[in-house]
């Protein structure tokens, strides 16, 4: 069988999910000699941007030039990975999207001249593209991507967990952050795949990885308020991962509203 | 006759960079480099969150270098609520610098600049010829990482660092495991040495610099101090950083630039080996001179072998911190108490590719009122495009490819960091 042709993209990003790859330091040499890696800006000066079987695209769409190389790369890959909370989510640099990126630009930088990009309201990649699959994690895990491009290479679809952050926390008998320490934490919300490793370290989980399907942000929002946290000090703390999660607003507000 | 040169897109390095150059009879007409990675305005982002949030948030501005912009968050947080941290805090902290500059420097080196050095296109194709160098290179990024794991709880944006401290200590097992992976790295590390005292840098930079860096206390050699030193033998406090690095917007770019006393200057390994590299003994000392590092140093690409350096040091100063920690960790420390209040701070560290700064403000109850951050790369941005003009004078009778892939591997050797450049700066 042929291998397959890969490309590996950052649109407005850390390059967190790109480094994820390049950190499988044991499997690294193994995983390139089983694609015919075609694009990897970040790891070969040798690029060409031609028809692909599978794209991996991490970070956001910010820019206009973010949102054509976002298309291009679609128009001519068979499957569209989505790398990382941001793609998937939107991530930290969609955390403030009520502010128009006007705003944040004149803050910045003045009434000085700059040839400036035009900006866009970060989104996630589904945004704007039809996307196939989604690898969520800021950054991804390890395990997820390389399962994942096993499993591709086996003709697979490759299968990712569904369950909460705190099932993983439950599994590995850690103190509750929420119930017995009054902390704020995500981890009722969160995908989980990371083995609970902030709650595994005495920190709570700040959703990192973005939303579990059909997160109850209601009631983690209300317990947080019996608790006696602010609604700004609970929202803030929500936010930071995956504010254009529709699900995270609208409950919120219909909270708000009672 | 006029004529243009390019690098788009500049390849082998974090982010999204191009250089543009206009020539006319053999003259520079216009020589830019366009930073033109998305602007995220993380300043922007973290105001209003509490204090406790702040370095989740600004270390999500770069990946390689995530772990020093966590600590420099948490350093500036630190100072405006007055926390002191313990000295085993501050050791494990120390630790973290380093494994985060053994990943780093260990991945420019083997994965970026060695491959792009000796011609080939990738570290994966190095392999294909040099099958021992590569995994010599990747074992040793690897241990960065681990070491990284070990004390933030994982390599990439940690888990583990908080404001006072940590939430989890290494358990004295987890501690000797690493320590005997760090006496192998050691071995590793001179290994590598040897091999890179085998390459040849190119000239074709060639270029005077002035040179920036935090200066550590007791003349040692380090990634962190409370001045910062510069070569025209000016010291500042880092609270006045903002008298170093001037930025200033540029047109075709979306990072800003800086220039200190009305000049580019640069920071990263060559900066502090040119600046505290006499303080260095043991295989830091041994690896400058088998890679024959010493002054003038008026050649940006020995930023490579600089790196090496730092990564001999690097390895066996951890190793040190670690037979203290196995000696002495007190794993029932408790973190420091918190009162929020409403101040300002600063936090500097010496990143991979050189000094890096965050400040914040804080309200009465804690939330980000204003914040700023200046990375390596931004700093650099204005030396570079100074040393890109030596590149096309000193190469003007090359041919127009050659002069564009030394002006790539000159910009390489930087280890630019883009999506670190690209911020925003509001006071």
């Amino acid at each position: 069988m042929a291998k397959p042709k890969v490309g590996i993209y950052g649109l407005t990003s850390c390059a967190g999910d790109q480094l994820v790859l390049v950190n499988c330091e044991d499997e690294l040499l193994d995983i390139v000699g089983a694609l015919d890696l075609k694009s990897f800006v970040m790891g070969q000066s040798i690029n060409d941007e031609c028809e692909l079987d599978i794209a991996l695209v991490e970070g956001v769409v910010a820019n206009q030039h973010d949102k054509e190389t976002l298309e291009d790369i679609r128009s001519r890959s068979a499957l569209l990975i989505a790398l990382g909370t941001c793609a998937v989510w939107g991530g930290v640099p969609a955390s403030k999207n009520e502010v128009s990126r006007a705003e944040f630009q004149k803050a910045v930088y003045g009434t000085e001249t700059t040839g400036h990009e035009e900006l866009i309201t970060p989104l996630p990649l589904s945004h704007f593209v039809p996307v196939d699959f989604r690898i969520s994690g800021c950054p991804i895990e390890k395990e997820e991507l390389v399962g994942s491009i096993a499993s591709l290479l086996h003709g697979d679809i490759p299968v990712l967990t569904n369950i909460p952050v705190c099932t993983e926390c439950k599994m590995a008998e850690n103190i509750c952050q929420m119930v017995d320490l009054n902390n704020i934490c995500l981890g009722p919300v969160t995908l989980a795949g990371c083995q609970a490793r902030c709650p595994g370290h005495n920190r709570p989980c700040v959703g990192c990885r973005g939303p579990i399907e059909e997160a109850n942000f209601a009631s983690e929002y209300t317990l947080l308020l019996e608790k006696g946290f602010t609604s700004s000090e609970v929202i803030n703390r929500m936010r930071i991962f995956a504010y254009p999660c529709e699900g995270l607003q609208a409950q919120v507000e219909k909270i708000e509203n009672e | 006759m006029s004529e243009t040169l390019s690098v788009n897109p500049l390849c082998l390095v974090e982010g999204h960079g191009r250089i543009e150059v206009e020539l006319d009879q053999g003259r520079i007409k216009k020589l830019e480099l366009n930073l033109i990675e998305g602007s995220r305005f993380f300043e922007a982002l973290v105001k209003g969150h509490s204090y406790n949030e702040v370095h989740h948030i600004s270390c999500r501005i770069c990946a390689i270098c995530s772990s020093v912009h966590q600590l420099s968050a948490l350093n500036a947080i630190e100072d405006a609520l007055g926390v002191k941290v313990s000295p085993q805090t501050e050791l494990l902290r120390e630790l973290l610098i380093l494994g985060g500059n053994i990943e780093s420097h260990s991945l420019h080196l083997f994965c970026l600049a060695i491959p792009d050095i000796l011609g080939y296109p990738s570290a994966a194709a190095l392999a294909e010829d040099h099958l021992e160098v590569a995994k010599l290179g990747l074992g040793l990024k690897k241990l960065g990482n681990e070491v990284q794991e070990l004390t933030a709880g994982r390599a990439i944006h940690s888990s583990n660092t908080t404001v006072g401290g940590f939430g989890r200590l290494p358990a004295v097992a987890e501690l000797k495991e690493i320590k005997a992976k760090l006496e192998k790295g050691l071995d590793d590390g001179l290994a590598a040495l040897k091999f890179l005292s085998t390459l040849e840098f190119p000239r074709y930079a060639s270029s005077e610099s002035v040179f920036i860096a935090l200066n550590p206390p007791a003349g040692k050699f380090g990634f962190k101090g409370p001045t910062i030193l510069t070569s025209t033998g000016k010291e500042f406090d880092i609270h006045d950083y903002r008298k170093v690095c001037n930025e200033k917007v540029v047109r075709y770019s979306h990072a800003k630039q800086s220039l200190f006393e009305g000049k580019p200057f640069m920071v990263g390994s060559l900066a502090r080996v040119a600046l505290l590299g006499d303080r260095l003994d043991g295989v830091g000392a041994d690896a400058m001179k088998m890679l024959n590092l010493s002054p003038p140093y008026d050649n940006i690409i020995a930023n490579n072998p600089a790196q090496a350096v730092e990564l001999a040091y690097s390895l066996e100063r951890s190793l040190a911190i670690v037979n203290e920690l196995i000696e002495k960790i007190n794993l029932a420390e408790p973190l420091p108490e918190i009162k929020v209040r409403a101040g300002q701070g600063t936090g500097a560290y010496e990143a991979p590719r050189g000094s890096l700064y965050h400040h914040y403000e804080l309200d009465e109850n804690g939330l980000v009122t204003g914040a700023d951050i200046v990375t390596p790369t931004a700093q650099n941005a204005a030396n570079l495009e100074k040393d890109l003009r030596a590149v096309v004078e000193n190469s003007i009778q090359s041919k127009s490819t050659e002069i564009e892939h030394f002006m790539a591997v000159t910009a390489r050797a930087y280890d630019p960091c883009i999506s670190c450049s690209v911020h925003l700066i509001q006071r």
